[in-house]
């Protein structure tokens, strides 16, 4: 008897499972787009008997089902849990978590992706600047596994050599280090993002060794919502959420940003609220990913121009160096190609170049046009 | 269509399971047929012409055999039969494998046919090379319905990667079979432990031996991990999809051979492959080996049986020469052990495991290798030839992230867990929790492993591509 209640509930549980989902993955509607993931989930593909004879149909299906699969954020929580938990692995999908940190494995230093880093900012001097009586700068933002993967056993390269491979392949910029200035508490624990309210004296250091002045008063303020960062999600496990704040002056108060990505100038503030209703908090800085914005701080008291090629990391810190300057134009080569700047980027009246690039970006920079 | 896969568990099995049991008996080997066709087309819609062409082949021609028994033209159709099999085989997986060979050596530049391997056309064919010459032989009568011998060729639990079933071994069950929950239950048992096997053991093990293939840091340690890693990954990557092909026959009412008894516990490579892939094994002895004259003959002509079957199961794995050295690397080791090396052996239960293990995992090093030339250059840097250090950062990130893993893999291929089952089901207490803990297991190795699939991508069976 005890045998026999042993098969009928193994079998019904089992039959629950498999046909429950089943069910509900063919009558549950289609997701579109996957929060977690920032990114549009795969549709299951239209049923066509030429595709069934190529084999696409059931390829496409193959790839999609995944992706539509009934409670997904919970089943990839699970294999998360269980990656960490039960099987004690280092990293889930390169996701790992350390001092309090989500961070992504960065390894190994891929010193193609320096060389080409290197050649589109040679590309961009010798079209632009190399005429220019602009001054020439280069830093290099560490990511945060610089201060948290080797001390915990994840695999990290060397970020000085790092930088100085860099360096060596831009000898028309001075290099400014900042990476003294920064260690893990300067980072968000769920995004790969520095926190704007730890990065004054980056911004400072910058500023000044870039000939500028720099007021460091800032009014700091906090957004009443959780910051979901980057790896939140796609770590699939369940962390303190971090806060976003954004610093204020009466320069940044008073400057405004323009671009011109859609052909037509539209205009905004530094922090761009409107993006706060969005999924990622940090596009409050600079609206996001933008090519080419420029931000006019009527308030300068010397007519003093930046031109900042950058990425993300940039976004950030702009805001917090506009009251040195009278105009920044703010460039991220990742969204326009180095061979269009020429209507959109004033170099002939730039005082200063800087490249602040991330180690993220750099050891990826096929990204960059 | 893989079992592990989202569109296998959640959408052909429950469709089949369902049309399985609600027609009337009369019926079923009709939907295993189809479903086996749809499985099959699923992954290969091209291909499943090849497929059904070889079982009308196999089914007329053990019409014919069967009606000219005892006459020289049922040999001759017997001839035909195992001709043509082998025909389309040999076309489709080892044709371009061919002209290579003789571009290379006669410096021609004869242009390779690029044709895709159809997916499991080394078993099904095996499986009906099997079926003619059974017939031949009298084993069985010959299968007057094409639809039963057609199920029994296309069933899906066994179709693109075994075992390699016998068509003697299912004869009565295609006619005749039996459901009955406790069957079922043991069958779903037995497909999670695959399910399990496959997708928490053997692709975590294999994501450890990509990372080693896609680093430059290949250190000896290095090497020697990738190796073990990868002798545990093939071993529960394909001894789990068996436990799965073996679990879901049980379901549809058939029994299917084991085809691994824990071949790491071997004190001899003899008896590794009496423990590896058994169905295989047992094929080449019963079609190749035997026939030939096993070791009934001389010394010379057993030595050359031997040599015989290990090329051809070294060239049944794969179309290129690492596949070739592997069969004969072993063909060579069982020769030794035959002659003088076997007594030795025995003296050492612990020495010949590992003297077995050692020369497993350099075996599988070769297997895995793209070609004879990865193959010397992997088994160099093991001992440090070519090799970019010793240790390494990268080979500790991965020791430290996968020795659970490791220990886990290392137990679970050994009898140990099984006999702990049993040591615990002998108590009565031990009974009871284990009938609790059944039904548990399978929820949580189907929940399990279904959060693996959505949150992972394509993952296919190694031996699929045989």
């Amino acid at each position: 008897m005890k045998e026999k209640i042993k098969y009928i509930v193994t079998v019904v549980l089992s039959a629950a499972i498999v046909f429950g989902f089943s069910g509900w993955f063919l009558f549950g509607a289609p997701k579109e787009y996957s929060e977690s993931e920032r990114r549009v989930l795969k549709q299951l593909p239209e049923f066509s008997f030429d595709a069934v004879l190529s084999g696409d149909f059931m390829a496409d299906f193959e790839d999609a089902s995944p992706d539509q699969f009934p409670l997904r954020d919970i089943f990839r929580s699970i294999k998360a849990y269980a990656s960490e938990y039960i099987f004690n692995k280092k990293d889930n999908n390169k996701i790992f978590v350390a001092d309090g940190h989500l961070s992504k494995l960065e390894y190994p230093m891929n010193d193609e992706m320096i060389d080409y880093a290197g050649e589109r900012f040679n590309f961009i001097y010798d079209k632009y600047i190399k005429d220019t009586d602009a001054e020439v700068f280069l830093s290099v933002v560490p990511d945060k596994n610089c201060f948290i993967a080797e001390e915990n056993g994840y695999l990290s390269f060397n970020y000085n050599e790092f930088a100085d491979k860099l360096s060596e392949k831009v000898p028309f910029a001075a290099y400014i280090d900042i990476m003294p200035l920064l260690s893990a508490d300067d980072y968000y624990t769920t995004d790969t993002h520095w926190k704007q309210e730890n990065i004054i004296d980056v911004a400072e250091k910058l500023t000044t060794e870039m000939g500028a002045s720099f007021n460091g008063e800032f009014t700091v303020n906090t957004v009443d919502k959780p910051f979901y960062g980057v790896y939140y999600n796609q770590s699939g496990l369940k962390v303190p959420t971090d806060e976003i704040k954004y610093l204020t002056n009466s320069a940044t108060d008073g400057c405004t940003v323009t671009n011109y990505d859609t052909g037509k100038a539209l205009t905004y503030p530094v922090y761009d609220m409107s993006k706060l209703s969005g999924a990622d908090l940090y596009e409050m800085y600079l609206s996001g990913t933008v090519a080419v914005s420029v931000i006019e701080n009527p308030e300068a008291t010397e007519k003093r121009e930046l031109v900042l090629f950058r990425d993300s990391f940039g976004s950030s810190i702009a805001p917090l160096m506009i009251g040195s300057y009278s105009k920044i134009t703010v460039v991220d080569i990742r969204y326009i190609s180095p061979t269009a700047l020429e209507d959109l980027v004033d170099f002939e009246n730039a005082d200063t170049v800087l490249f602040l690039y991330s180690t993220v970006l750099l050891n990826n920079s096929k990204a960059m046009k | 269509m893989l079992f592990s896969s989202i569109s296998f568990l959640y959408f052909f099995l429950p469709a089949v399971l369902i049309l399985y049991f609600i027609v009337p008996k009369v019926l079923k080997n009709s939907v295993l047929l189809i479903s086996g066709l749809v499985f099959y087309a699923w992954g290969e819609p091209r291909y499943v012409v090849i497929m059904v062409i070889s079982i009308l082949v196999g089914y007329v021609f053990g019409l014919l055999i069967e009606k000219f028994r005892g006459k020289k033209l049922s040999k001759v159709f017997m001839i035909l039969s195992v001709c043509t099999d082998l025909g389309l085989l040999l076309y489709f997986k080892y044709v371009d494998f061919f002209i290579d060979n003789i571009n290379n050596v006669t410096g021609l530049s004869i242009p390779l046919l690029r044709i895709m391997l159809p997916i499991g056309i080394s078993f099904y064919t095996f499986q009906i090379l099997s079926y003619t010459v059974d017939v031949y032989r009298g084993d069985v009568p010959a299968q007057k319905n094409p639809v039963t011998l057609g199920a029994y060729i296309t069933m899906f639990p066994q179709l693109i990667a075994g075992p390699i079933v016998r068509y003697s071994d299912v004869e009565r069950e295609l006619r005749e079979r039996k459901h009955t929950l406790q069957k079922i239950y043991e069958g779903i048992i037995r497909f999670c432990v695959g399910f399990g096997k496959k997708i928490l053991i053997a692709n975590a093990l294999g994501e450890l031996c990509d990372n080693f293939k896609n680093t430059d840091e290949k250190t000896v340690l290095f090497y020697w991990l990738y190796a073990i890693a990868f002798s545990l990954h093939i071993y529960f990557d394909f001894s789990g999809y068996s436990d799965m092909a073996i679990g879901l026959g049980k379901i549809f009412g058939f029994t299917f051979m084991e085809n691994f008894n824990y071949p790491y516990i071997s004190k001899s490579v003899t008896e590794f492959w009496r423990r590896w892939h058994m169905s295989l094994g047992q094929w080449f002895r019963d079609y190749v080996y035997i026939p030939l004259g096993g070791n009934r003959v001389s010394l010379l002509k057993h030595l050359r049986n031997i040599f015989v079957v290990w090329f051809l199961t070294g060239f049944w794995h794969g179309a290129d020469w690492n596949f070739i050295v592997w069969g004969l690397y072993f063909a060579v080791l069982l020769t030794l052990e035959k002659l003088w090396l076997g007594k030795y052996l025995k003296k050492s239960k612990v020495l010949s495991r590992v003297y077995v293990l050692f020369l497993i995992v350099i075996s599988f090093v070769i297997f895995n290798a793209a070609g004879m030339g990865e193959a010397m250059q992997y088994i160099g840097g093991m001992f440090g030839i070519g090799a970019t250090g010793f240790a390494g950062a990268e080979w500790l990130y991965n020791l430290k992230s996968y020795a659970l893993m490791f220990i886990i893999a290392a137990i679970g291929a050994t009898p140990v867990p099984k006999l702990l089952v049993a040591k615990i089901k002998e108590t009565k207490a031990g009974d009871i929790a284990l009938s609790v803990l059944s039904p548990v297991f399978a929820v949580v190795i189907i929940i399990l492993c279904t959060a693996y699939l959505v949150d992972g991508s394509f993952n296919p069976f190694l031996y699929f591509r045989f």
